[in-house]
């Protein structure tokens, strides 16, 4: 497919949208290292009405980690499929309580209806979508509020939906950060110039793993599974199986330590093999602050690749999947990811096709910590990055070029991606530590066709997340996607499978490979509008 | 920055009466003189008190000013080395070393942009350190001036080689920024260099593995990388070079050497852990 010549841009339009959400994170000058973290944001659609729906974590007061009031709710905006969010958080009963950090988005139950977790310094939630606008909290029927018999409640900073066993019901895995306690916050820097203390400081945690028993109800297997017994400084997670085995595995980007790639041994039970992997660190050995993650192919050749931002000086991560023994080559230097990215701390991510070339793009969230400033002679607000993926060898810069509002900086934080106008171009929404939401619609001209796939499980989970979809083109070549909504950092993004068709006005052939190794294709499909593939019964 | 480079640069020789120590010696001198050979003998408080000593009778004694500010660096105390280097400055405005000083403290500190001002400026009073180059290339490099940086890295090799102050970590440091623009070539022409300066030194051979591994050698980069492990000076560490040969090993397709270094890590993790 020849890269279109069309330049990504974007409209900020938050405001003419009515999302008036604003993170508050309770920063007061003490440098809680809780206050750097919260800004996780999903998109969901809860109502079903095709229209994609938004989520957004938020924080509470410090040190109580209360949500003393409505600006610290967590909020709910449904999209009115005109452009516009209503708030609907009081009638949807999901203003939440705590410090909140990130949240997830999946239908848990099968009932045809998105639930809610939400996870947190000091609670995690999850609320049943009821129908009708409303939710219930049903953590403690659930068995999901997080605490652990010896560590009590850890801080949980991400969260994901898979089905790791195969079984047709969604599972639930939780990224943990690590110890802290607003009473015995280290002292970090001089007296005279207090900063954020580095992760060091900090004692790790376990990650959870959480199998859903069918019946509303999940058994902690963080131990069975072999999850806890890697102790990590969780941030960003993401889902793939990256080996094409059937199986859902899992990567898990650490903070200052090694990253985890749990693979899934089909039993139960995960094997960490991020080193074997070449995915633990960056190349020369180093660990990065590692944030975001995307767990997706940008090479089109049907083999899930990772990206993980990191902060200034690391040089975010781009590793491609060779797809022999398991293995990953660190291909962020010859992409030109390396160099570029550099100058740049990352927090939330993801990899979509923005102008719908054939070929996933990157967009950064970025931002460096609060009052960094002196340290590196610049403000700690960035605008955001988009990289434009030329023909699965390289990623340029092209941020320039995609509109005025895309420059502006602030302090980005989570991401969530969907097509919020059903116009086939993926947009972002993106948070900003203690400010306004930013709603990036993508409005690139001369972008190319598209397609895009929800699958509707029956054997499987309902939204089919985990399964993996490839489109043959007329010229017979392939691309790949699955289905996931765990996106980049702290936040959850559509569960569709999305396809830039270039100038291509439909495919040859979709085939759905469901959980567990069925496939069910369909041939001569036309692009330019959402396809849905419901799993043929057996 | 690793404490070995650390102590390297604060123990680095002090050109004796520099700058305004061309005047007569202060009452200090002979106080300052002794902490600055105990210091050098790693007798870090028998030198502070000598220090204190010298300050005591001279307290804008220049050089002795710049000693308590290395001690106090040794010390991580940079907020002492900070204040010490500054009234050095004020004693004498022509000491380079204490400039250098005061840039490299920045520069530790991870204050880049006064880094830089202080280090250029420690560069125009003595443009013949190459000391102060690297380490404004090396700031230059953490706040993305990447050109600059380069340039920078290429004229501290030049000037330690003019002067004899030639040493692996400005070599490499040209190199691992060449690594990360691709410049194969020169890349490997400054390893080749750091690894006649230090052949016992485990970096040039770690460099040495990387680029090998990168430029598609895996069996040569394992070669390398295992010499590596056998050397204990240098800065990378244990860690690092393990990685590297789990890398290796795995691209030459020989998963069980891979495997017993992915286990080493392992261990290292878990010993650190504890």
């Amino acid at each position: 497919m020849h890269p279109a010549m069309a330049q990504i841009r974007f409209e900020e339009i938050a405001k003419k949208a009515g999302l008036d959400f604003r993170l508050k994170n309770s920063a007061s000058g003490r440098f809680h290292q809780v206050e750097l973290m919260p800004g996780g944001v999903a998109a969901l659609d809860f109502d079903n009405d095709g229209c994609m729906d938004l989520f957004f974590t938020n924080g509470a007061t410090i040190p109580e980690l209360r949500k003393s009031g409505p600006e610290f709710w967590n909020r709910l905006y449904r999209n009115n499929c005109d452009g516009t969010f209503t708030d609907v958080t009081a009638r949807a009963g999901v203003g939440g309580e705590g410090y909140s950090m990130a949240v997830a988005t999946a239908d848990f139950d099968n009932d045809g209806l998105c639930d809610i977790f939400v996870a947190g310094v000091n609670r995690n939630i999850l609320y049943r979508n009821l129908g009708g606008g409303r939710f219930a909290d049903v953590t403690a029927k659930a068995g999901l509020s997080g605490i652990d018999p010896e560590r009590g409640k850890m801080w949980s900073i991400s969260a994901g939906w898979l089905d790791y066993d195969n079984d047709g019901w969604l599972d639930l895995f939780v990224s943990n950060y690590v110890r802290w306690d607003p009473a015995t916050e280290p002292a970090c820097g001089t007296p005279q110039s207090r900063f954020y203390c580095h992760p060091k400081e900090y004692p790790g945690l376990p990650n959870q793993l959480f199998h859903n028993n069918r019946d509303g109800t999940f058994t902690d297997v963080s131990e069975s599974s072999g999850i806890a017994r890697h102790i990590g400084k969780g941030m960003g997670v993401a889902f793939a199986d990256f080996d094409g085995d059937g199986f859902t595995d899992v990567f898990v980007a650490n903070d200052s330590v090694r990253h985890f790639l749990f693979r899934n041994q089909g039993d139960g039970t995960f094997r960490e093999i991020g080193l074997e992997a070449g995915v633990a660190l960056r190349e020369d050995g180093a660990a990065i602050a590692g944030m975001g993650v995307d767990f997706r192919d940008f090479d089109n050749d049907g083999r899930p690749d990772l990206v993980v931002s990191g902060m200034i000086n690391d040089g975010f991560l781009l590793f491609r999947n060779l797809g022999k023994r398991s293995l990953f080559e660190d291909f962020a230097q010859r992409s030109g990811l390396e160099m570029s990215t550099r100058p740049f701390t990352g927090w939330s991510l993801g990899m979509y096709d923005f102008d719908n070339d054939g070929w996933r793009d990157l967009f950064f969230a970025l931002s460096h910590f609060p009052a960094l400033e002196r340290y590196i002679g610049r403000s700690a607000a960035l605008a955001n990055r988009v990289f434009r993926n030329i023909g699965g060898r390289r990623f340029e810069d092209v941020s320039a070029g995609a509109g005025a509002d895309f420059q502006l900086p602030a302090l980005h934080h989570g991401t969530a991606f969907a097509d919020f106008d059903n116009d086939g171009r993926i947009d972002a929404v993106v948070t900003t530590l203690d400010g306004p939401v930013k709603l990036f619609h993508n409005i690139t001209t001369g972008a190319g066709h598209w397609l895009a796939v929800r699958l509707r499980g029956t054997r499987s989970n309902r939204q089919g997340l985990g399964a993996v979809v490839s489109v043959t083109l007329p010229d017979g070549r392939a691309l790949y996607g699955h289905a996931t909504t765990s996106v980049g950092y702290a936040s959850s993004s559509e569960p569709l499978v999305r396809f830039g068709l270039g100038p291509n006005t439909g495919v040859k052939q979709v085939e759905v490979r469901w959980p567990g190794g069925r496939t069910q294709k369909l041939t001569d499909v036309k692009g330019d509008r959402i396809l849905e593939i419901g799993e043929a019964k057996p | 920055m690793k404490r070995a480079v650390l102590l390297a640069v604060l123990l680095a020789v002090l050109p004796a009466r520099q700058t305004a120590a061309q005047a007569p010696p202060s009452a200090g001198y002979a106080a300052y003189e002794r902490a600055n050979r105990l210091f050098a003998a790693g007798k870090y408080q028998e030198s502070f008190n000598a220090v204190d000593e010298a300050l005591r009778l001279d307290p804008k004694l220049a050089p002795a000013l710049t000693l308590k500010a290395k001690l106090a660096m040794a010390a991580n105390r940079y907020d002492v080395a900070r204040e010490s280097l500054e009234r050095a400055i004020a004693a004498d405005p022509s000491s380079w070393y204490a400039q250098f000083l005061y840039g490299f403290q920045f520069y530790r500190q991870n204050e880049l942009p006064a880094a830089i001002q202080a280090l250029e400026k420690a560069r125009q009073l003595n443009p013949r350190d190459a000391r102060a180059a690297l380490y404004l290339g090396l700031a230059q490099e953490s706040l993305g001036q990447t050109a600059d940086a380069l340039e920078t890295y290429r004229e501290a090799i030049h000037l330690g080689e003019v002067s004899g102050q030639l040493d692996v970590e400005m070599l490499l440091s040209c190199s691992r920024l060449l690594l990360r623009l691709g410049d194969f070539e020169e890349c490997r022409q400054q390893i080749d260099r750091a690894l006649k300066l230090a052949p016992n030194s485990r970096d040039p051979h770690f460099e040495s593995a990387r680029l090998l591994l990168k430029t598609g050698d895996a069996a040569a980069s394992a070669k390398q990388a295992e010499i590596a492990l056998t050397l204990r000076t240098g800065d990378v560490t244990d860690r690092q070079v393990h990685f590297l040969l789990v890398q290796a090993y795995q691209s030459g397709g020989r998963e069980q050497e891979a495997e017993r270094h992915a286990a080493a890590i392992r261990a290292i993790d878990e010993r650190e852990r504890k």
